[in-house]
Order: structure tokens, then C-alpha cells, then sequence
């Protein structure tokens, strides 16, 4: 493909959008200013389409680090830029976006991607243009390019450790398995892991069930009877391992309680669910259910007092379309993310991409989930805390369950 | 059976423990429960041993603790644990009022919550003011009565005054003797447990087949074999009824999505890719009304959806009316751009609302009479937010045949999509009914965007979910006629819900759409063809 023009392009939305709509209609694909003196990151998180509201948040947070950075005089004596932009929950169109900021924007590094079918697409990417993308979201693992900072947990550091404290004698003793996930690459390849898991557990192939949905399905009425039916059959206590995303989670929780199941009876582990999925659900019924993540909002320490704080300043300050009061996961991470960039530039003192690749090594950063998260040299994995919440009855999360320390991270799944 | 000796010994030991413990240590317990997840689970296992021979007084205070464990008003800190409530807070061990408590909520477990609330169901039976309450105790506890002792329900009985609920106690108490010595008793708890028939009560007498007695006794055999027979049956039938349920469910959300784009579409031939939009600001019209009347009329919040009703319905046919007036009428000759000029409108109101309100997804209230759902026989469950969507599917249906069937206005808007010229020539005002049919079909669109703000997320892209489908059930139904979208939405609905659970939710879309595809090959015209000339 030739390089993609971003006149054409316009031109050509324009036309199908009547041209006084235009600027509503066609949003430019990147917006950014230019300026002297600064150092320019990219943004790839969508504020249009299913996955608007959870990544829309992100921009904003990038935003925030990078004013913080710049507030204690910048990195290597320049100021920080972050370029926004709208891939449109689009996966192809996070490749072409992310191909012009590294080309023609020329940023010294990307930040974005929640799905991890998008990141499959700008991967090929950043590795032909010797990018560096860093990834906030915990993910399936099983991949290991140098141009990625995977900032957040493979399934080793947090998905298999909350599955053990449901099997153990603290959780349920969880005998048996109903997972319902979107059909991508995320949930199709954690649960061929649990699968293995599982095995090596020496637990029968009869104890699990796999249902698949398409994005932004919600009629989940029979998939919801199935797992009543699954939950009264024989062979000891159910647990629902749910991977769908964006809008198909507050779906699904809102018709599993309106057919009476409570989290007593047949607990939802949400590997993807946060704050903002409960938002518009009265979670009375739903106290109990869990997640897991590398930092929740009710974790303890100044760190995180801190960065509440600025959130909320911050909302308040900018108007920014999010609620000032819930913090997620991946806004934390890629709070962390923009820090542990800003880290390696100033210990490489360049932000060339192989000088700062090479600073990796040995960074470490006080992250607000309490922990202190760091690299080493043999991979870009960043490790991280594991938290286990419980839905509570005001939209948010407790912590149930955390680590004692940050576990190593293991990049390929020996049970896959 | 080395299971039932293992059980008969549990049994034993649970008795003599609550032999010893008649009166609760409720100092004790109280220290329990803030010693941790361990603690708490010891804390309730004494709580539940003691209930047995408890007095009305300690049933009161177990009631309390439990609750105050649920609901995390239980403080657990320097000083003695604490209740905290809004009249102030008590010792946790004596409910005498204490001042200032200091100290942190223990979070309960997954495995200690489902104790504590077998706790306070069985303490409220015992301690409950109304009869109410006791009632709805002994419905929370039918579902756990195992792990209770037979005798627990045979006091709760003797002490209760309401006769009514002294024979559901009783029943209920049947049930928990499956395992008793006495024959008779394990033949009547089969019965009464095969009175229920669900997956749960199967499962729980199927696995009597492997007891010795289902060899020895035929008495006890036939009592089995005869539960597990009935309940098969209504399993089967209550199995078919969900069925029927999820597809009539399905089918009202796609028929009250399609219903305006049936009259736009089906009648006006306008492909109208805002339809969707239509539906989207609908519920954000709901979602103003409710607002408003948080703000005028907090006591009448619970009925907003039913208020909303004619404002949305004239907010999105006005929009409707104007979009009609300015755009819409100057492209009826030229399809394509009227595909193009509705598509750009599509994205102009999507991005109004993500500029103005936001992406997030609406909050709404979830009125009493739209939340939970009801079991109504076997494993079929009734859930309030689907059968709301489908009777408004049928008011809907109903009323739209009726003013297009019955009125003046429908009987023009007939006139003018069947011949344009000659309705023309006998003095129909074409071109004001064309904006009418179009206001109508916008504010059916409205209608579908409140129906379904109980079931779904209300965000600025909701629309575009069900342009697609929209389409897909106008030109399957036949386009041109609204009985041909409500028998399309309906075989749409009850084949995806016959075809989801056997190859799973993604192939059932691929299914239904190959399905479509070919009986549009043999049958172009959709299920209803109009009869007599088109244009």
C-alpha cells in the first residue's frame, strides 16, 4: 500500500459527508500542533465506536503524565507533546494511523491499543519502522517483540493466579468452568491456556463449557440458561470465566442477575470487566461478582491518593467527558507507561528508539497500585501487582485478594 | 458407602457441637468474625449450629451480625467490633450502644458470603417482626435447606404463628430429611423435592441412584425412578417455553427496531441510514425525561418510562419531520443520494451526542416492575426488562396497524405509496403526508430507543447496532407491508434462539443470514408481497 494521504482522505469522507457536516462528520485523524523544542508521543486510543468510552479516557490520562513530566522540567530539556487521534475502534485503521505518527508525525514512541486484535495489527508496524509501541492492557501473552512494552500482566501474573484462589479453599473450590467470551484472539487464546491449565490439574474435559459471541452481542438470554442448566448439573461448584469486552459485559451482567443468579451461587470472574463497564447497572445484584487487575481503584498508599488526585483535577480542569472519581487498570497503565518512557529517555539521554529500548533494563517505577513495577533486560515485560476486586454495591470494585509481591513475568504460556 | 458413613459422622459432630453450644457465646462469635476469612467462616458455622435451639433474642442478634456482615456495617478495629448504623453505632456482641468506633469493613469472601446468607435467612425465620420478612427468609433459605438441620425446621415450625408459613416451613423442612434413616421420611422429601422441577432438584435425586436402598427397597426405587421421570417432563416443557421466550424476546427488539424503517422504507422507499440514530435518541429523550423528573418529581421516577413515552415519540418524529423537510424531500428521486445524505446526518447526531453528552453509557433508573424476573415453572424464568420490550412491541404493533389500517392519515399514506400521481390527482396533499409518514416512522424509531434502554447500553453508537438488522427484517418481511416485519423479526428471533445454543452464537448470525440470503433467492419479494401494481 501506498503512503496514506491524509488530503484524499478527507476529500473523499467529505464528499459523502454533506460538506457543511464536515467538521462534525470526518474528525482529522490526528490532531496536533506544532512546536519547538518538543518531543512528540502518539496516542492510538479510539473515541468513537464500541470501544470509545473505555479507551477515550486514555488520551486524556497521557495528556496528564506528560503535563506532570513537564511541570519537573521536561525530559532530556524538552517538553513533552502528546498527539491525539481517533482510530475509530477500527483495528485496520490503528495500523495506518500508527504507520503516519511514526513516519510523518515522528513520534518517539506510541501508546495505545486495547484489544489485542488491534495490537496484532500495529505490530507489524512498528516493527518495520523500528517503533516503540507501549500497551496498557493485560493481554494473552504469547508474544515478545522488542518494539512492544507490554506494560501490563500476561496471563501467567494475572489471570492463573486469580483461577487458583477460586479453586483453593480461600475462593470456592471451583470445580468447574463456563467460559463466554468475544470470538478474537484475546479470549479464544486465555481460555486454550486455561484449558491446558486446567489438564495439568488433572481436571476433566467435561468440567468446562466455551461460548463464543460476536462483538457487541447482547442477547445473552440463552447463553445465560445454558450456564444456569451447566451450574445445576452434577460435579461441583461453577465459575463463569468471562472474556467478552466493551459493551457485551454489562449485558451480560445485567441479564445473569435479572434470571436470579447471584454471585453466591455462580461467581463471574470478568478478566476484562472494570469501574466504568458497571456504570448504568444497579450492582446491587451483582455484589460478590470478580475481577482481576494489576491495580484497582481501592488500592492503598500515597501513590494512589496522589494520582486520584490528579485525575480529578485534571477532569475538572480540562472538562473532559469521563467522571473524575473511577480510575481503571489501563489508565494506570498507561499513566505508568508515559513515566517509564520519560524514565528510559532520561537515563539513554536520547529518544532515539534503540538507545532507549537499551535503557529498559533495570527501570523501575512507583506505580499508584502500591507496587513498585520494573523491567529487566530479558524481555520488554513489565511486572506488575495482582489484585483480585469484588463488585460492591456503589459500581466499584474491593480488594479481595492481593499479591505479596510483583510475580516475574512469563511471556509464552507453557500451557498453551 | 464410605460417603454416607463419612456423612453420618459429620452429622454426629455437628450435633453434639450444637448440643454444647445452646445459647450463642456471642462474645466469642463476635471476636470471630473480625479474625479474617477463617475467623468469619468459624463465626458463622457457630452461628448456624447455634440457631437450632436459639432463643427469639439470639436469633434477633445473629440476624443483626450477619446482616451487619453483608452489608458491611460491621467494623472490625482497636475496640470491641462494632455495628454501624445511621441511629448510631452498637457493640457488635451486646447491641448496646457504643461511641465512636473506628476500624475498617471486613470484605466477605466468596465462600463466606453464601454462609452468612443462609445465616441471616435462617436467623430472620426464627427472629423476624412480620410475617413478610419470615416469608421471604424461608424463600432464601429453600434453595439451601441442606445445609441446615432437619430439626432447625421442625422448631421453626412449633414457633411460628402464621399458619400458612408454618406449613411452607414445614415442607421446606421435608426436604432437607433426603438423608434421614427413617424410609418414609426420604421418600416424602423426594416427593416434595420432585415438586420443584428444575436441573438442581434432578441432579440432587438422580444422585440417589448410586444409594444402596435404590437396590434394596422398591418402594424407595420407584419413588426415584417416578421423581426423576416427572421432572424430566417439565423440564422438557419449561426447556421450550425459554426457548420460546429468548425468541419472542429477540424478535420484539428486532421488530421495534425495523418498525419505523418499515413504514420509511417498506411504504416511502427512503433508505434511511439514520434510522438507527432515531433509535439512539430516543433513549437519550428518555434518558432527559428522566432526569426531569428527578428533578421535578423525585416520588415519580420509578414510572419515567412511561412518561417519556409521548415526549420521545414527538421529540424524534419533530426531528424526524424536520429532517424530512430540509433533506430529505429534495432527493426522493435520486436513492443514492438520500443513502448518502441520511448516512451523513447518521454520523452528524452521533457525533452531537459524543460532543455534547459524552460516550459514556446513560445511567438509568431500573424501576421495581422492569428489575429481576420471576421463575415461573421448571428452569423458565420470566425476566421483567424482556417482557416489557415485548408487549411495547405489541402495543406498538398494534397501534401502528391501527392508524395506518384506521385513520384518515394512513389511509393517505397508503394512497401515496401505492400511486404517487393519481393520489396526487384527487387532491391528497402528497407532500405533506410524505412528511407525516416520515415523522411517524421517526418517532416509532424514538419508541424502539426507550423500549430498549432497559435492555441495552445507551451510548451515542448504540444506533448503529441495528441499522443492519433493521433492513435485513424489513426486506425479508417484504417490504411494504408491517405484518411482513412482525412475522420476519419473529421466525429471525426464534431461529437464532433454536440455532445459538447448538453451534454457538457467531455461526448462528452467519446461519441466519445464509438463510435469508436464499429464501430471497426463491422468494425476492420477502414473506409479504404487496399485491396489485408498484409504481
Amino acid at each position: 500500500m501506498s503512503k496514506f494521504d491524509r488530503r484524499t482522505f478527507l476529500r473523499t469522507t467529505g464528499a459523502a459527508a454533506a460538506g457543511a457536516l464536515l467538521p462534525l462528520s470526518a474528525p482529522p485523524l490526528i490532531r496536533s500542533a506544532r512546536a519547538a523544542g518538543t518531543v512528540k508521543l502518539g496516542c492510538l486510543f479510539s473515541s468513537s465506536g464500541t470501544m470509545a468510552n473505555l479507551e477515550g479516557r486514555m488520551n486524556f490520562v497521557a495528556k496528564m503524565a506528560a503535563e506532570e513530566i513537564n511541570a519537573a522540567g521536561g525530559v532530556n530539556g524538552s517538553t513533552i507533546e502528546v498527539v491525539t487521534s481517533d482510530p475509530a475502534s477500527d483495528w485496520p485503521l490503528y495500523a495506518q494511523i500508527g504507520r503516519q505518527m511514526l513516519s510523518e508525525t515522528k513520534v518517539a514512541a506510541l501508546f495505545g491499543c486495547w484489544t489485542s486484535v488491534s495490537r496484532k495489527s500495529v505490530l507489524p508496524v512498528v516493527e518495520q519502522n523500528n517503533g516503540l509501541l507501549f500497551y496498557p492492557l493485560h493481554f494473552e501473552g504469547d508474544e515478545n517483540s522488542k518494539n512492544v512494552v507490554y506494560v501490563n500482566s500476561p496471563p501467567a501474573s494475572s489471570v492463573l493466579p486469580a483461577v487458583d484462589y477460586l479453586m483453593s479453599p480461600d475462593g470456592v473450590e471451583a470445580k468447574r468452568f463456563f467460559m463466554v467470551g468475544s470470538d478474537y484472539v484475546w479470549p479464544r487464546t486465555i481460555n486454550k491456556q486455561l484449558k491446558g491449565y486446567w489438564k495439568t490439574k488433572g481436571i476433566e474435559e467435561s468440567a468446562w463449557k466455551e461460548e463464543y459471541v460476536p462483538f457487541s452481542f447482547s442477547n445473552f438470554q440463552t447463553i445465560v440458561n445454558q450456564i444456569r442448566a451447566f451450574a445445576d448439573a452434577p460435579g461441583g461448584k461453577l465459575v463463569v470465566v468471562l472474556t467478552v469486552v466493551g459493551s457485551s459485559i454489562p449485558d451480560f451482567m445485567r441479564e445473569f442477575a435479572n434470571q436470579g443468579i447471584s454471585s453466591s451461587d455462580v461467581p463471574v470472574l470478568g478478566l476484562d470487566m472494570v469501574e466504568a463497564d458497571l456504570e448504568g447497572l444497579d450492582t446491587q445484584k451483582l455484589v460478590g461478582h470478580l475481577n482481576c487487575w494489576a491495580y484497582l481503584q481501592q488500592a492503598k498508599g500515597e501513590a494512589n491518593q496522589k494520582f486520584l488526585k490528579s485525575w480529578s483535577d485534571y477532569v475538572g480542569r480540562t472538562k473532559a467527558p469521563f467522571r473524575p472519581d473511577v480510575a481503571i487498570d489501563p489508565m494506570v497503565s498507561t499513566y505508568d507507561a508515559v513515566h517509564l518512557w520519560a524514565l528510559a529517555a532520561k537515563k539513554a539521554g536520547s529518544f532515539d528508539v534503540p538507545e532507549v529500548q537499551k535503557a529498559f533494563a533495570g527501570l523501575s517505577f512507583d506505580c499508584p497500585s502500591g507496587y513498585k513495577i520494573g523491567m529487566t533486560a530479558e524481555n520488554n515485560y513489565v511486572s506488575r501487582g495482582v489484585f483480585i476486586g469484588s463488585v460492591n454495591d456503589s459500581q466499584g470494585f474491593d480488594v479481595l485478594w492481593q499479591s505479596e509481591d510483583t510475580p516475574k513475568p512469563v511471556p509464552m504460556s507453557p500451557y498453551g | 458407602m464410605w460417603w454416607r458413613a463419612l456423612f453420618a459422622g459429620l452429622f454426629g459432630a455437628i450435633l453434639t457441637c450444637g448440643a454444647a453450644a445452646a445459647a450463642f457465646d456471642r462474645a466469642a462469635i463476635a471476636s470471630q468474625i473480625c479474625g479474617g476469612a477463617a475467623g468469619m467462616t468459624d463465626a458463622a458455622n457457630a452461628m448456624l449450629a447455634g440457631l437450632v435451639d436459639a432463643t427469639t433474642d439470639d436469633a434477633r442478634w445473629a440476624a443483626a451480625l450477619s446482616g451487619a456482615a453483608i452489608d458491611r456495617s460491621l467494623k472490625c478495629g482497636p475496640q470491641d467490633p462494632a455495628i454501624v448504623a445511621p441511629e448510631g453505632a452498637v457493640n457488635a456482641a451486646t447491641l448496646s450502644p457504643v461511641e465512636g468506633s473506628v476500624g475498617t469493613s471486613p470484605l466477605l469472601s466468596l465462600k463466606n458470603r453464601p454462609l452468612f446468607e443462609t445465616v441471616r435467612a435462617a436467623a430472620t425465620l426464627r427472629s423476624g417482626a412480620a410475617v413478610n420478612d419470615r416469608g421471604a427468609a424461608l424463600t432464601a433459605l429453600e434453595r439451601r435447606a441442606g445445609s441446615l438441620r432437619p430439626e432447625f425446621f421442625e422448631k421453626a415450625a412449633e414457633a411460628e404463628t402464621d399458619a400458612g408459613l408454618r406449613s411452607r416451613i414445614l415442607a421446606v423442612g421435608q426436604a432437607a430429611l433426603l438423608n434421614s434413616p427413617d424410609m418414609s421420611k426420604r421418600i416424602a422429601a423426594i416427593e416434595r423435592i420432585a415438586a420443584t422441577p428444575d436441573r438442581r432438584s434432578l441432579t440432587r435425586i438422580e444422585a440417589l441412584k448410586s444409594d444402596p436402598a435404590y437396590q434394596t427397597d422398591p418402594g424407595f426405587r420407584m419413588a426415584v425412578d417416578g421423581g426423576v421421570a416427572s421432572i424430566g417432563r417439565w423440564l422438557s416443557v419449561s426447556n421450550a417455553l425459554n426457548v420460546f421466550y429468548n425468541g419472542l424476546s429477540i424478535a420484539s427488539i428486532l421488530f421495534m427496531a425495523s418498525a419505523g424503517l418499515a413504514i420509511i422504507f417498506g411504504l416511502m422507499g427512503v433508505i434511511n441510514l439514520a434510522q438507527g440514530e432515531f433509535i439512539m435518541i430516543g433513549a437519550y429523550v428518555a434518558y432527559a425525561v428522566q432526569e426531569a423528573l428527578r428533578a421535578v418529581a423525585p416520588g415519580l421516577i420509578d414510572w419515567y418510562l412511561i412518561a417519556a413515552i409521548p415526549v420521545v415519540f414527538l421529540a424524534t418524529a419533530g426531528i424526524g419531520v424536520a429532517l424530512e423537510a430540509t433533506i430529505v424531500r429534495r432527493l426522493y428521486t435520486r436513492p443514492l443520494m438520500t443513502l448518502l445524505a441520511t448516512w451523513a446526518v447518521s454520523l452528524l447526531l452521533v457525533n452531537l451526542m459524543r460532543v455534547t453528552v459524552g460516550t459514556q453509557n446513560l445511567q438509568f433508573v431500573t424501576p421495581w416492575y422492569i428489575s429481576g424476573g420471576r421463575l415461573l415453572m421448571g428452569d423458565f424464568i420470566v425476566t421483567w426488562n424482556r417482557l416489557f420490550a415485548i408487549v411495547f412491541a405489541g402495543l406498538t404493533l398494534g397501534l401502528t396497524w391501527f392508524v395506518l389500517k384506521r385513520t384518515p392519515l394512513g389511509l393517505n399514506i397508503r394512497a401515496v405509496t401505492q400511486n404517487r400521481a393519481m393520489a396526487g390527482c384527487v387532491g391528497v396533499a402528497t407532500r405533506r403526508v410524505d412528511m407525516m409518514a416520515f415523522g411517524l416512522g421517526s418517532g416509532l424509531a424514538g419508541l424502539a430507543g426507550l423500549a430498549l434502554c432497559p435492555i441495552y447500553n445507551v451510548n451515542p453508537q448504540m444506533g448503529s447496532n441495528f441499522i443492519v438488522d433493521s433492513f435485513m427484517v424489513v426486506v425479508l418481511g417484504g417490504v411494504g407491508t408491517l405484518a411482513g416485519t412482525a412475522f420476519a423479526a419473529l421466525g429471525v428471533g426464534q431461529i437464532n434462539v433454536l440455532i445459538e445454543p447448538l453451534y454457538g452464537a457467531v455461526a448462528a448470525k452467519v446461519i441466519v443470514l445464509l438463510m435469508i440470503i436464499a429464501f430471497l433467492q426463491w422468494r425476492p419479494e420477502g414473506l409479504y408481497a404487496v399485491k396489485g401494481r408498484r409504481k
